[in-house]
Order: structure tokens, then sequence, then C-alpha cells
């Protein structure tokens, strides 16, 4: 059944996909990754609620004053670092890996140039994934997903998280290798939008793990294994900051996107402008990483200019968001009034009801809020107000855990289709799992933001004797812990959907993969994809912005004499 | 490359809306004396191992006029701000014939009176901690080999504590501290 026709011509690797279904190779292959994305996902998803109620004040004095008890993980550190590790790295990072290999073949309409270099990187990944596992599973490495030295978790920790970035590069060797094939029989030509975007997510990706690689493996690593007896905590943060920025860039681009090149056809228009988009990518792979000191606007040990310039570079980066909104708004405005939208009509004249667009504009409403509520943590006057209160939880979750995520379901609900080969169990259950989420996402929001303007600390468990909880946070955790109630039900959709389709769906296929094959209509600038131009931009704008932050942390008469402590992270 | 007319008009209404808003934040930080908290000198470093020599004894320090400084040293799961006086025997001696209840791990109180400017300074004697004052903009990241300053004007009469914001470790939500602010 597999329309594999491999035709004659200059450009020698072109396949056409088969449109309702998967090639053998594509299914095992993206399809291992979707499974390990999810099944992480499971795990690191049932802990958010209970933390909610474990936090909130009314479920501990239901219980008689105890809070209420963290299921699999006892221990309230141990479940949260379950929560970051599981969610923001291992069921974005292989969901991106599968997600970008898919997008990239079918857009460029050739096969992976190694398919075996796509297993390593897979295998070195999944190692990765086990090494921190046990690590964190056998208690020995309650360091929360940031990891800050001298807490130090079991080297096994470390170790993982380096196989996963180090599988990741290699994951994106792939699809540069792809990509230049594509390029050396198609020259001249401008690629399609998506792979463009996936290239410079990857070059951003590479760059930016540069710096938690270079912390993992000449300090967290030596020191967990004992070859060296002392840190320098100030420096490890700048390292971990130099990536902890991008990184949230990195999984927001794949929705993006989604937005960009998918959203469009299954709304039945164009995307308004090509080019813009383009631009948007490029700011975003550049401007994303010379501005990481901004979550370090209260450390002690990196100067004030260097606080302010990061402030304004953030600004910057700022404006691919606003970009997007423009160019998906017009998008959107568009599709509403082919729909027979007017002025202000165009706005419910959307798809509503199809979970896969519904996905899609929710995620983009969260980010409304997420955007400005970032814009405030970037300003470092209110951030001297709002730094590591749960403000900041209550923005990262607009974020990643709404429009982020919220695509990534969005795409899950036709990618994994396309694998098993079968439709979706319940367009009903999918549409209900999105608008639960969507909620309970707002709730939970709205309560951690507004407790953090009040001094609620975040990462602090709350439901445990000897806490402090003032009056003022009351209400808003409460309201917090309601949201988890609302996301632990969405929660259960998504897996009775997923596992729905994948067991008991019969039906064939209904959604194409929504991949643009045709680069854009009207010209670009071949400027745009100067990959090496941009590069030296990077490196460049990087060594301004981020070298006299390290060399002023670097101090190797006075500093690295902070011993580590394995013992107080348990 | 074409830009549409009104997305020419939208990058110059964010460029301007961007703008504006770090010409606020420069205003504040060069008009309105905000500061982020930070050394004098930010390549001071002071080994967490010799604070004794190199930081001195934690404690409050009337310097006149209003002005204070408080040396803190936070470690697990302490502010040691210098004081004698715990949660246990504040609360003991506002409520006469009252028995403390709370969960007793030697959380220190401080008093200043309200008005007064107390410049805090303070440093860990192990690994990162977090240092927050409740509703008041007070916000340090309190990273071991560094000395992180703060100056705070406390205006409203009232109690508040200090948090440790920071993850530190198994007891880390026990780390708090109480500033009393005194109607004088």
């Amino acid at each position: 059944m597999e329309a594999v026709q491999p035709t004659s011509g200059r450009d020698s690797a072109y396949i056409r996909f088969p449109a309702l279904s998967m090639l053998q190779s594509e299914r095992s292959l993206i399809g291992i990754h979707m499974l390990i994305a999810f099944v992480a996902l499971s795990i690191g998803l049932l802990m958010g609620p209970f933390q909610a109620f474990r936090r909130s004040p009314f479920v501990t004095d239901a219980l008689g004053g105890q809070g209420i008890a963290m299921p699999i993980f006892s221990y309230y550190y141990q479940a949260l670092t379950v929560h970051g590790v599981l969610n923001a790295l291992v069921f974005t990072t292989f969901f991106i890996v599968g997600f970008s290999y898919f997008v990239t073949q079918r857009s460029l309409q050739r096969p992976l140039a190694s398919i075996t270099a796509a297993w390593i990187a897979f295998v070195l990944m999944f190692v990765g994934l086990l090494l921190t596992g046990y690590a964190i599973v056998s208690n020995q490495a309650n360091v929360l997903f940031t990891f800050y030295a001298p807490l130090l978790a079991h080297w096994t920790f470390y170790l993982g998280l380096a196989l996963v970035i180090v599988g990741s590069w290699v994951a994106a060797g792939v699809v540069f290798a792809t990509y230049a094939g594509w390029r050396k029989d198609n020259p001249g030509k401008a690629v399609p939008l998506a792979v463009f975007a996936i290239v410079a997510n990857y070059i951003m990706w590479i760059t930016a793990s540069l710096g938690v690689a270079i912390e993992v493996l000449t300090m967290l690593l030596p020191l967990s294994l004992g070859i060296v007896q002392t840190t320098d905590p100030q420096v490890s943060r700048i390292l971990f900051w130099f990536f902890g920025h991008p990184l949230v860039y990195f999984w927001l681009i794949p929705a993006y996107v989604s937005w960009y090149t998918m959203l469009p056809k299954q709304l039945g228009v164009g995307l308004f402008s090509d080019a813009m988009g383009r631009v948007a990518f490029l700011l975003l792979m550049i401007f994303s990483i010379p501005v990481g000191v901004h979550h370090l606007f209260v450390d002690p040990g990196i100067s004030e200019l260097a606080k302010v310039s990061h402030s304004l570079l953030t600004f910057v980066v700022a404006a691919p968001s606003f970009l997007t909104a423009f160019n998906l708004g017009a998008t959107i405005e568009k599709a509403g009034r082919k729909r027979g939208g007017s002025l202000i009509s165009w706005v419910w004249k959307q798809p509503w009801g199809n979970p896969l667009v519904a996905a899609q504009l929710c995620g983009m409403l969260l980010f409304i809020v997420g955007g400005i509520t970032g814009i405030m943590n970037a300003s470092f006057t209110l951030n001297v107000a709002l730094h590591n209160t749960t403000w900041v939880v209550g923005h990262f979750h607009m974020t990643l855990a709404g429009a982020v995520t919220l695509t990534y379901f969005g795409i899950a609900y036709w990618l994994v289709p396309l694998i098993r080969g079968r439709r979706l169990i319940s367009n009903r259950l999918a549409l209900a799992q999105i608008y639960t989420w969507f909620i309970g996402m707002l709730m939970f929001g709205a309560g951690m933001g507004r407790a953090g303007i009040d001094g609620a600390t975040r990462r602090t468990d709350l439901g445990a004797s000897g806490v402090y909880i003032s009056d003022l946070w009351v209400p808003w955790l409460n309201l917090s812990a309601l949201g988890g109630v609302v996301l632990l039900i969405s929660s259960i959709l998504l897996y009775v959907v997923l596992v729905g389709t994948w067991f008991r769906s019969t039906e064939p296929v209904e959604n194409e993969a929504p991949i643009e094959t045709e680069g854009p209509a009207s010209s670009t600038p071949a400027l745009f994809e100067r990959w090496g131009m941009w590069i030296a931009i990077i490196i460049i704008s990087n060594a301004i912005m981020w070298g006299p932050v390290l060399l002023q942390g670097l101090d190797f008469v006075n500093g690295f004499f902070v011993p580590g402590q394995p013992g107080a992270a348990r | 490359m074409h830009i549409d007319q009104y997305e020419r008009y939208w990058i110059i209404i964010v460029a301007a809306v961007m703008g504006a808003f770090f010409a606020a934040l420069l205003a504040g930080l060069l008009i309105f004396g905000v500061r982020l908290p930070s050394t004098p000198d930010s390549s001071y470093f002071v080994n967490p191992l010799a604070l004794d020599a190199e930081f001195g004894e934690p404690g409050l320090r009337n310097m006149g006029d209003g002005q204070y400084t408080a040396h803190i040293i936070a470690q697990m799961w302490t502010f040691d701000l210098g004081s004698d006086e715990t949660y246990k025997t504040y609360f003991e001696a506002k409520y006469p014939g009252s028995t403390y209840s709370g969960v007793d791990a030697g959380n220190q109180v401080i008093h200043v009176p309200v008005g007064s400017r107390v410049v805090f300074s303070i440093t860990s004697r192990d690994v990162t901690h977090g240092f927050i004052i409740e509703r008041h903009n007070a916000n340090i990241e309190v990273v071991p080999g560094h000395i992180g300053q703060i100056s705070v004007m406390f205006n409203e009469p009232g109690e508040f504590r200090i948090l440790c914001h920071e993850y530190c470790g198994r007891a880390h939500h026990q780390m708090h501290a109480l500033i009393v602010v005194e109607e004088v």
C-alpha cells in the first residue's frame, strides 16, 4: 500500500509521501519519539495538580493540617524535580526531535540524510533519559530541573543530561544534512518556511546548549564524581542561563512552525507574509541567547550594566513575537472573513469546534498573557518584586504549559493517528481536553500570578509543617488548586484520547499532515539562508553580551572554593 | 521584500512601545534610584568557609538618623540575623500567657522602627539561597562566594517575613525570619 514513488530528474532523492499514512521508516522513528515523549509527560503531568493541591491551604486544612501526599514520589522536591525534568526537558526534547524529522522530510519531500544517525541520536537520548531517570527515581537527584551548584545530584543525573543534549546535536545534524542535500538539488530556491524555522531552531539550540554542556561536563560531573572538591555557584548559574532562556524558544519555535505553516492550511488560507515569518525566526535565533541575564537580575556577581543591556535585548526578542502576533492575526482574520466574518465577527467565525485548530488558537490566547507577563519579568524594576515568586510559575505555565503544550497536543491529534493509521477516537473528547486545559491553566496561572505579587515563593513545599503562609496568598493558592482539578481532568482526557486512538480506533485516518511542501510564493532575499553569516552574528553578539559576564564571574584565585553539597538535596 | 503597509505601522508602534518601556526602566535606574541587588564592586568575593574573617558577625546595627545595616548569613535552613529573639520568644512576649504552637526551628526576629532605611548585606555559608521580604521590593539571590546588597525603606508598621525563595534542600520551606516594623 505504501506509495513510494522515487522519480527521476535532478532531485534524485525526491519521494512522494503517502498523504494519510506513514512509511514504515517514518512510523517507527517518529513513533518511538512520540511514545517516549507522551509516556514521560504522563508521569510529569500527574505531579502538577498534586503540587497545586499540596500548596493549597484549603486542602491542607481539610486533611487536618497535613498537606496532601504526592503520588508515586512521596518527597515533594523529588516530585517537583520529576515534574520539571519530564515535562520541560524529556517531553519537549523527544517531541521536538521527532516532529522536526517528520516535518523536514515531508516538507522537503526527501528522506532523512541518514536514518542510522537518527537512530544513534535516539539511543543516545534514551540512554541519557534512563541514567537521569535512575538518579531521580532513586532519590539521589532532588535538585530540581535547574540543578544549581553546589547542590549535588548523583553523577548519573548529569551524565544522562549530557547524553540527551549530545543526542539532540546528532538529531540536528541529520536535519542539517537533509536540508543541505535539498539545497544542493534545488539551487537558488527558498526552502519551505517550516524547514527554515527548524534549521534556525537547531542552530540556536546547539549554540545555547554549549553553555549547559560546559557546565555539566567541566563543573558538575567532575564534582559529583569527586574528581574536584569545590565549585563556583555563580559561574554555574551564568552557564546555565546562557542555555536556559533559548531553551524556552527551542520549545516555542516548533509551536510557531505549527502556527505559521500548518494552521493556515487547516484554516484553508495562505499565510499573510512568509517573508516576515522568516524575519521572525531569524530574530528569535539571534536574540534569544544574549538575553539570559534577565534570569539573573538579582544575582550579586553580575554587573548592573550587564543586567540593563540584557534587559534591552529582551525587549528586542519580544519583537519577533509581536511580528508573529500581526502575521498570524492577519492570517486568522483572513480565514474568518472567508467564513463570512466581518470587522469583528471574524474572531468567532473560526473552526472553534475543530480540536486541531482550537488547540492552537487557545494556545495563542494563553501566549498573549504569557508574553505580557514575560515583558514584565524582563523589566528589572518589576523583577525585583517578582523574581522566584509563584508569579514566575504562573508566567511560564501560560507560555510553556499553555501555548507550547496546547499546540503540541494539537499536533499530536493529527500525528498520532498518522502513526497508528487510524483516525482520532473522538473529536469531541479531544475538544473537551483542549478547552479544559485552557480554562484550568488560566485558573492555575491567575492564582499563582496573584499569590506571587504578594510574595509567595515558588519551589516551596507549602504543605509541610513549619512553613509560612501569608493570609494574602490563601485565596489565590486555593484558586490554583482548583485550576489543578480542571487540569487533572484534562490530563486524563488527553490519555483517554491518545490511548483510545491507539487501541480502540477502527476508522481510517481523516486528517492529512498539514505540511507545506512549497517554498514562498514571492521571492525572499537569498540573504535569509546565508546561515554562515547568521552564525557569525550569533558568535559575535554572544561574545559581546556574555563574555564580560563570564569573565567577571570567573576568578580562579578567589572563586571556585564552594564545596559540593551532596547531602543537602536529599 | 514586500512588507504590508499595515505591518509597517505595526512595527513602528511596537518599536515605539518597547522603546518607551525601556526608557521607563532607565528612568527608574538613573532618576528614581532603583538599584539591582549587587555588591558595589561585583568582582567582590567572600569565602563561605571563612565568613568570620571576611564577612564578620551577623547582626543589625543602628547607624543613626534612621539608618541601619543588617548583616545576614543564610545557611541550611536559617537566616542568621545575629538576633537572640526567635518566633517563640517573640510571640510568647507578644501574647503573655500563651505558648507558641508553631514549629520552633529557631527562626529569628529583628525589630526596626517605622521610617527606617536598612541596608541588607547577605551571603551564604553553604548552598544558594534566596532572600525576599514580603510586600517590599527586596529580592536577592544569595549565591555562596558573593555578598548581595540591597537598601530597603520600611514605611509601614507590621510584621514582614524574610523568605528563602531558592530551593536549598530538605527543609527549604522552614527557612524564614521576621522583621517587625514598630510604630514609634
